[in-house]
């Protein structure tokens, strides 16, 4: 059922394109007229596409076949060279900015004004000012990008497109690092840019924003078209429908529970970073409840992770002290904090979570090798270990081609989340700490994620997620900590609180007085 | 169902189960390179002396097995380098240091040999022993500069390779009981320091190389059956998600590069101790400023043996017997340096012999069929990953 | 003061080719590949660049004009030995560090290959004196003339006109924004248009260039114009290598970093005309140990906050964004 909305004027017509990698389609037959001075949405889950699609547009890709036109004419584009003579621009998810370079060094990178080949900087910096000031993009031209927040990196993403004059801009999933004040701005900047006659391509799996600002929507999944919709003609429901196939409820269930003993307790922890040097944790105090999911919430870069790496020992606290069911932890290994019941599903699981050139069952074991149900004096016992995957492969369904012999690299996203979650929750544990385990999964895996993070809980567990997903932080915290500059400045409860407030504490500019833990809770 | 599946594939002739095997696949990439660097070899004979270029080509390929006790004597103190730099390889560490670890090596042995005096049933044995810890304190070293000081190994080694060799140069000259000043050389070991020989006519061929391959088999059962070899190749292969699951990291490291070191000292007291077959004489040391050459060999040899201790067992004595060949090719007018150029362009290949290799298997599945679904799935599941 | 002179004089043609080196080093890593290969990428050049002073030299030529001459030798022969590395590194995506290795190893074996072949020695041994005793004008200025324009090579000069070009261009050009943007984020670059893998050709090429002129000029300034398959460059290469890193990839502390290193090397071959030194009783040995011990210190106390470009090592590819 494919439904084309057809009114002509199109800017850009991207038709019957087909992008394959090797076995797999990635873009099966699209079709995506892009209307003068609309925003037309893009929506799809992780995989469905999307962003291969732009690729295509961008020229990052060839397509195998189909053809791209501007006003009507086909046009070829080969490379981003092609795309930004044709004024098409985009504001990539993952920045595409040099830290070490300043905003107007990256900003003009790539089409540098020049005479004999040096750089003609003030005449850049004139042109970037102007822009800046007429569309509100506030950003300081002579800052390097380490040293400035996301929001105002992002603001060089789009000044470096509006640099380039382009006419025709692609936002990548831009939202997914603001805040939602943050978000509402960039969707009015949107909205300006549209009514001054640019044409944007906006790709998200959020709902809500389609809502409130796309002209119309183009919905993929798993590489194919499934249709053009106009976005006031529709509903968020038929959306979503569209987008994942089939009805999916936006709630998980769960149970009243009341919390128990504290599990993990930090007092007044402050880290200094290893990278710039500057204290990125300041005084952050804490507990975790038996049987309690507490979720850390905030921007990207607020100190979550540093605070993580505290706690699980991949860094080292400069003061504070860390206790893990009433034992000191701040200065122990790792080891002995997994043994004293610590689980950590990593941020990033390709960095942390798993050695991917080692097979399935080996990085099954990868918490436990050492123990001695799979050693016997240094030597490995092959048989308990292929024993152990197996019940762990059965009992978390990890899908994978050849069992636990596969090569961990060669499995799919959310299979190799779910072996990270099988291994670290199999494993003796009372806290089960949690780094933004569903990024980058799509809707099945993410319920499947968040269901055994409940399962947690409600077995007695302490839990603490650290997500950036809002949506996820309201629907399975107990209890919300919001963390602003290192600092927690907020603790909301999710059954009171909105979204709004979040976002308020998110972006710094409310904060409560943090009532000042004292130790009695200590056991 | 599963079971009765698996079952079936077990009796089924399958291509994917040779191609898709990481011992197979890193043979056929050794043998490309040595291919490649074999004919860039009769290349350059080619154009040195064209008459004489087929003689001489056969004479390095083959020549070798006329001299098998040379091939395995020449082989040891190579192979010792090249499970040291394989060893550090699998940890992710590039041991180029090796030649500085083996003259070390060569210097302890040496001073035990001389200057202690033990019963002569277990002098070369200790002096073994002491160009194995000279080794492992000149591996050692990179070792803490990067554990402790993040400081890349490879800058570590090579400036240790420069120091280790002119401290030796400059211990020995000043030693008046090893060196002759007037020969530029140490003097002749007593009979009882040397290792004992084999016994195979005109050949130096000793002990060494057996204990080098009892060596290499036992660091084939550390590095797949235990637990160190667990965390080591963990660790070699993501450091960071070896430091999530607690490995102690720095200790590895510092312990990996200890073990490596003292393998290439080991080497380099094998290759001093060696006895002579000339009655009444033995290995001498030169002290002229030159850095050991059996170290970089070493690093041609781990390359080649894709740094698996029994690949290197192989690719020592494959190395060595090349290596005998390049000597008989001297006999029509070819200098054995052709043979160096041979190995430096094989290990040049052999860097990026996988990515060829790798094409080379995709075009046999693709002619051939069999087995391409699962390789395509496993490509699937790699795109997702990347969007 | 006559010792002072001495060492400047003497440090001087000792510092060009470890800067020009690690400059070259500087181009090659701030564009993405590792470069490990300038031991032999020197020693191809200072070969090559013999080898034309070898056959020119009962020409009758003015030396200097041999010394320009061969130096373009030297940088052609460079920059086609760092093809080399290039075609391995950019297009099969190998491992960079191996690579640079091996092509250490072959080209010593090749120069003693073809030396034994074609001159029956162990390199090429020429007898051109590039040695400059005074400089007309500016070696008549006091003080500044005796230290930097007599008994001087004109390498020194040279050198220090690569040091600015090579400034300049990487701060000022837009080539050179461009570079750096490929060895820090190689992704970034791709995205707005920037070949990276032209870019990487581009760095390594630059480093063939500078690499093979340091070479040249190393065997004028060190070994009075001879090349030997069997010490070579004496390490050179790698000392260039921890003089980059020390000068922290940016070339004004490049240069104080070769200064620094070309000062100790000076030091330690010229003890026994310092009485001082000399009656200390050290063994010369220590000495000649000093660069490479330096090296140690120096990185054991650099390195932890080093800002090595980030896309360093990593063989770029398209597909995976």
């Amino acid at each position: 059922m494919v439904k084309v909305v057809d009114m002509g004027d199109y800017i850009i017509e991207m038709l019957n394109i087909t992008k394959k990698f090797p076995g797999v389609v990635a873009n099966d037959n699209i079709t995506l007229k892009l209307k003068r001075g609309e925003i037309h949405a893009l929506l799809g889950e992780n995989g469905a596409g999307k962003s291969t699609l732009m690729s295509v547009l961008f020229g990052l890709y060839q397509p195998d076949s189909g053809e791209i036109r501007k006003n009507g004419q086909v046009v070829k584009i080969n490379n981003p060279n092609d795309a930004n003579a044709l004024g098409i621009g985009m504001v990539h998810q993952h920045f595409k900015l040099v830290e070490i370079f300043t905003v107007l060094e990256n900003i003009i990178l790539g089409v540098e004004p020049s005479k004999m080949g040096f750089i003609q900087k003030n005449e850049a910096r004139k042109k970037v000012m102007e822009l800046s000031e007429k569309y509100g993009l506030r950003v300081d031209p002579d800052a390097y990008i380490e040293d400035i927040t996301v929001g105002m990196q992002q603001r060089v993403e789009i000044l470096k497109m509006l640099y380039r004059d382009n006419e025709i801009l692609i936002f990548d999933e831009p939202t997914a690092v603001l805040t939602p004040q943050e978000i509402r701005e960039l969707l009015q900047i949107m909205k300006g840019f549209a009514r001054e006659g640019k044409s944007i391509l906006f790709i998200t799996h959020k709902l809500n924003e389609i809502m409130e600002v796309a002209d119309r929507c183009t919905v993929l999944r798993k590489g194919k078209l499934i249709g053009t919709v106009n976005v006031k003609d529709t509903t968020k429901e038929e959306l979503s429908r569209m987008m994942v196939g089939r009805d999916i409820s936006f709630s998980v269930n769960k149970k009243e529970k009341k919390p128990g003993k504290v599990v993990l307790s930090v007092r007044n922890l402050n880290v200094v970073s290893k990278i710039h040097g500057k204290n990125v944790v300041k005084n952050v105090s804490f507990d975790v409840r038996a049987g309690e999911i507490v979720c850390i919430a905030g921007i990207d870069g607020n100190g979550q992770t540093e605070i993580v790496n505290a706690i699980t020992g991949l860094e080292k606290p400069t003061s504070g002290k860390i206790m893990l069911n009433g034992h000191d932890i701040t200065r122990a290994s790792i080891r002995e904090r997994s043994i004293r019941g610590m689980s950590h599903i990593p941020e990033d699981r390709h960095k942390h979570g798993l050695v991917l050139d080692y097979k399935l069952e080996e990085n099954l074991v990868l918490q436990r090798y050492w123990q001695p149900e799979f050693q016997n004096r240094g030597f490995i016992k092959f048989d308990s270990v292929r024993k152990y995957a197996e019940k762990l492969i059965e009992k978390f369904d990890i899908r994978s081609g050849q069992g636990p012999v596969t090569i961990v690299r060669s499995m799919s996203g959310g299979n190799q989340q779910k072996a990270i979650i099988a291994r670290e929750i199999d494993k003796d544990h009372d806290l089960l700490i949690a780094v933004q385990p569903t990024r980058g999964l799509d809707i099945g895996a993410i319920e499947y994620v968040h269901k055994q993070l409940v399962e947690r809980r409600d077995a007695g567990k302490a839990v603490l997620l650290v997500s950036l997903e809002l949506d996820e932080v309201m629907d399975i915290s107990d209890r919300i900590l919001v963390i602003y500059g290192g600092e927690i400045v907020g603790e909301l409860n999710p059954k009171t609180t909105t979204m709004e407030e979040l976002g308020l504490y998110m972006s710094g500019a409310k904060r409560d007085v943090v009532k000042e833990i004292n130790d009695a809770g200590e056991e | 169902m599963q079971e009765r599946n698996s079952l079936l594939n077990k009796t089924k002739f399958n291509l994917k189960d040779i191609t898709d095997n990481s011992v197979f696949s890193s043979f056929l990439s050794a043998l490309l390179a040595i291919f490649l660097g074999l004919i860039f070899g009769f290349i350059v004979m080619l154009v040195a002396a064209p008459a004489n270029a087929l003689t001489g080509f056969r004479l390095i390929v083959l020549g070798g097995f006329r001299r098998i006790g040379d091939v395995f004597y020449f082989a040891t103190p190579i192979l010792m380098t090249g499970l040291s730099v394989g060893f550090a390889f699998k940890m992710g560490l590039f041991n180029i240091g090796a030649s500085g670890q083996y003259t070390m090596g060569m210097f302890f042995a040496l001073y035990v040999g001389f200057m202690w005096d033990l019963p002569d049933s277990i002098h070369w044995i200790v002096a073994c022993i002491a160009g194995f810890i000279g080794g492992m304190l000149w591996g050692i070293i990179p070792g803490l500069f990067k554990a402790l000081l993040n400081v890349n190994e490879v800058i570590t080694s090579i400036m240790f390779n420069y120091i280790g060799m002119y401290l030796v140069d400059m211990l020995i000259q000043g030693n008046s009981v090893m060196y002759v000043s007037d020969k530029t050389r140490t003097r002749y070991l007593p009979a009882e320091v040397q290792i004992p020989s084999l016994g195979i006519p005109n050949s130096n061929v000793n002990l060494g190389i057996i204990l080098a391959i009892i060596i290499g088999i036992i660091l084939y059962i550390v590095l797949q059956k235990t637990i160190f070899g667990y965390e080591l190749k963990a660790t070699g292969y993501n450091r960071f998600a070896s430091e999530y699951a607690g490995m102690k990291g720095k200790r590895n490291i510092i312990i990996t590069m200890a073990i490596a070191g003292g393998l290439s000292g080991l080497g380099g007291a094998f290759a001093i101790l060696a006895p002579s077959a000339i009655a009444g004489s033995s290995m001498t040391y030169e002290p002229i400023n030159i850095i050991a050459a059996n170290g970089f060999n070493g690093i041609a040899v781990a390359l080649l043996g894709n740094a698996h201790p029994i690949g290197t067992i192989f690719s020592a004595v494959f190395i060595s017997h090349i290596q005998r060949g390049g000597t008989l090719a001297s006999l029509v007018g070819y200098k054995p340096e052709i043979i160096d150029v041979v190995i430096a362009v094989i290990i040049y290949f052999s860097a990026f012999s996988m990515i060829m290799n790798s094409a080379f298997i995709g075009f046999i599945k693709r002619y051939f069929g069999k087995g391409k679904k699962d390789f395509d799935d496993n490509m699937d599941n790699e795109i997702k990953e990347a969007e | 003061m006559e010792i002072v002179y001495y060492l400047i004089q003497n440090t001087l043609p000792v510092a060009i080719p470890l800067l020009l080196v690690a400059l070259g080093g500087m181009f090659s890593e701030t564009s993405g590949v590792v470069n490990i290969a300038l031991e032999g990428i020197m020693l191809f050049g200072a070969y090559f660049g013999a080898l034309f002073v070898y056959f020119v030299q009962d020409l009758g030529l003015n030396p200097q004009t041999i010394l320009l001459l061969a130096m373009l030798v030297a940088a052609v022969a460079g920059v086609i030995y760092s093809l080399l590395l290039s075609f391995a590194a950019v297009n099969m995506k190998a491992n960079q560090v191996i690579t640079g290795t091996s092509l250490n190893m072959l080209i010593p074996a090749v120069i003693l290959l073809f030396s034994k072949m074609y001159f029956n020695s162990d390199g090429v041994t020429t007898a051109v004196n590039f040695y400059i005793q005074k400089i007309p004008v500016l070696g008549d200025i006091p003080v500044i003339g005796r230290m930097f324009f007599q008994k001087t090579y004109l390498t020194v000069m040279i050198g220090i006109l690569f040091l600015i070009i090579s400034t300049v261009v990487f701060y000022k050009t837009k080539f050179g924004l461009r570079l750096r943007a490929c060895g820090e984020h190689p992704h970034a670059a791709d995205s707005v248009g920037i070949n990276v893998y032209k870019m990487r050709y581009a760095g390594v090429t630059i480093s063939g260039i500078l690499g093979g002129i340091g070479g040249f000029f190393y065997s004028v300034g060190v070994m009075d114009g001879n090349v030997n398959g069997h010490t070579g460059v004496a390490g050179f290469g790698f000392l260039a290598l921890a003089v980059m890193i020390f000068g922290q990839w940016r070339p004004g502390k490049i240069f104080l970093a070769s200064l620094f290193f070309a000062f100790l090397r000076t030091l330690a071959y010229s003890i026994s005309l310092i009485p001082f030194l000399y009656n200390l009783g050290i063994n010369q040995t220590y000495y000649k140990m000093l660069p490479y011990v330096a090296t140690m210190v120096v990185l054991a106390f650099t390195s932890k906050k080093s800002r090595a470009p980030k896309a360093e090592g990593i063989p770029y590819d398209k597909s995976s964004r």
